[in-house]
């Protein structure tokens, strides 16, 4: 009998064990299986991330936000936020698109410091030779090391000729303008995280880096020298590379596990739903990181809920272009995390999931019909499943 | 007066590039093989010699322990995609009596074609 006791206690042990290393991280928390080295990383690179930028430290002149946390900020660092930023190109059919990177496109700053603002200049304006402008809500950052991870091969295998699957949906890759697939970005225009980050604090913060070591013109004409007090570069590669760490290392949200058992079994209706409603063609549920050094990112299943490839999606969702992708194109929008969103869509316009879907046009008018086609109950299920991304 | 500003610059960066040996340049164009420049969207990531479609040198400074160029590039992703004209800043560190590149800063960059 003591025995018996013993060895249930162990199991009991076994168990316990087994359920606490399953356990998800929690939203803002780093991936499991990380060493103690990244996890001092993403601690140093969360730091950064929170660095809130001054003139003196390089901030501006031109600039959006202050700090990378300004933008991802809800419901964690790392997460949403309220802004809205404008982006400008010029795209002449049927297939050119300039970035207008000497006219100051694409990223269209909306603020200045107040040394540029006592000389007039405000904001940056829409460049005169764009052809379009467009509205860009902050992506939420969980999970996207593993997105980094996924090897081009993997995306590369998802994209159809047209008119190949019988739903009409194509899909294709971008390409970044040096030649490489992309997949960051609401057009898919940025290859990897880390050409992100160093985009993102000239574009964003108007900080100069090593490898962006001038300031960002004002739509194409020099900042004026006494505007400018910091010395260049006003970040350093290891200051970048730490943020690099830290959005590498955050983990994906955890899935929302419904304990009530009516939500539940519509959620799982829902789920069916998304499949039968050919939702999943294009966000794909899941994709595999490829091999790498990193025991947390080796060869990993994610969540991710996208083909990372663009797609038409309609000439009312159009704005601009950006590399490859057309002014209708967009990169399969991302579902991880959606239930931590306020805003939906590319530029925050639409205020519910269900206005999203029902927005869906060119390649998923299909899908959006069968989904307005859907009774009430069978809408709810499929919302509901959604709730558990 | 102006005219003649512009024409003695132009023959002064013409003589820079001339002078500017061609195993120097070819040395630059396989350095750069690897190295990134820019961020986001005006990221340039040198994947291969074919890329690099032309290199001159329009500055250079150097002293002891470091090296830098000034330089023009143009640049072409792939054999259908747009030509980009760039500039960029090339820092090369000495280490062990031996120059290596250190980094490379994207100056500017605009679609040409």
């Amino acid at each position: 009998m003591k025995e018996r006791s013993v060895l249930g206690a162990l199991l009991l042990g076994v168990v316990l064990c087994a359920c606490k290393s399953a356990k998800q991280p929690e939203l803002g928390e780093p991936l499991a299986d990380l060493t103690q080295a990244q996890r001092a990383q993403f601690d140093e690179g969360k730091k950064v991330f929170q660095r809130v930028f001054e003139p003196k430290d390089g901030l501006g002149p031109l600039f959006n936000s202050t700090s990378c946390a300004e933008c991802h900020e809800q419901p964690v660092v790392g997460g949403v936020g309220d802004e809205i930023e404008i982006h400008a190109t010029r795209f002449l059919a049927p297939n050119s698109c300039d970035p207008l990177f000497q006219e100051g496109g694409p990223v269209i700053q909306q603020d200045a410091t107040p040394l540029l603002r006592a000389k007039g200049i405000e904001k940056e304006q829409i460049p005169p030779s764009a052809t379009s402008q467009a509205r860009r809500s902050t992506p939420p950052l969980f999970g996207f090391g593993l997105v980094d991870a996924i090897p081009e091969s993997a995306i590369l295998s998802h994209e159809r000729r047209h008119g190949a699957y019988r739903d009409g949906i194509a899909g294709h890759a971008n390409r970044t303008i040096d030649g490489r697939v992309g997949r960051f970005g609401r057009k898919a225009a940025v290859a990897t995280l880390s050409d992100f980050n160093a985009g993102a604090f000239p574009q964003e913060m108007g900080v100069t880096t090593p490898s962006s070591p001038v300031e960002e013109t004002i739509n194409g004409t020099p900042v004026p020298p006494d505007t400018d007090p910091a010395p260049d570069p006003e970040i350093t590669a290891e200051d970048i590379d730490k943020v690099t760490a830290f959005t590498r290392f955050l983990a994906p949200p955890p899935r929302q596990v419904f304990t009530n058992h009516t939500n539940r079994s519509l959620a799982r209706r829902g789920q069916k739903l998304f499949a039968r409603l050919e939702c999943a063609v294009c966000h794909i549920p899941k994709m595999k990181t490829g091999p790498t050094g990193i025991k947390a990112l080796d060869r990993k299943t994610v969540a991710l809920y996208s083909d990372l490839l663009v797609h038409d999606m309609g000439a009312a969702l159009a704005d601009i272009c950006l590399g490859q992708a057309h002014p209708s194109d967009f990169r399969t929008e991302l579902l991880m995390g959606l239930r931590f969103r306020e805003k939906f869509l590319h530029d925050g316009s639409a205020k519910t999931v269900q206005e999203a879907i029902e927005r869906h046009g060119g390649e998923a008018q299909n899908a959006r019909d069968r989904f307005k086609a859907l009774g009430d109950k069978d809408k709810k299920a499929l919302l509901k499943f959604l709730e558990t991304i | 007066m102006k005219i003649i500003t512009l024409l003695m610059t132009i023959l002064a960066v013409g003589s820079f590039a001339a002078a500017t040996p061609a195993s120097e340049i070819n040395r630059l164009k396989s350095d750069l093989i690897g190295q990134c420049m820019g961020g986001r969207e005006k990221c340039w990531k040198f994947q291969s010699l074919d890329q690099i479609k032309e290199l001159s040198v329009k500055n250079k400074t150097e002293d002891p322990q470091k090296r830098v160029y000034t330089i023009a590039l143009r640049l072409q992703g792939t054999k259908d995609s747009a030509k980009y004209g760039a500039e960029a800043r090339v820092e090369y560190v000495k280490t062990n009596l031996e120059w290596k590149i250190k980094q490379v800063g994207l100056l500017s960059l605009r679609k040409v074609e």
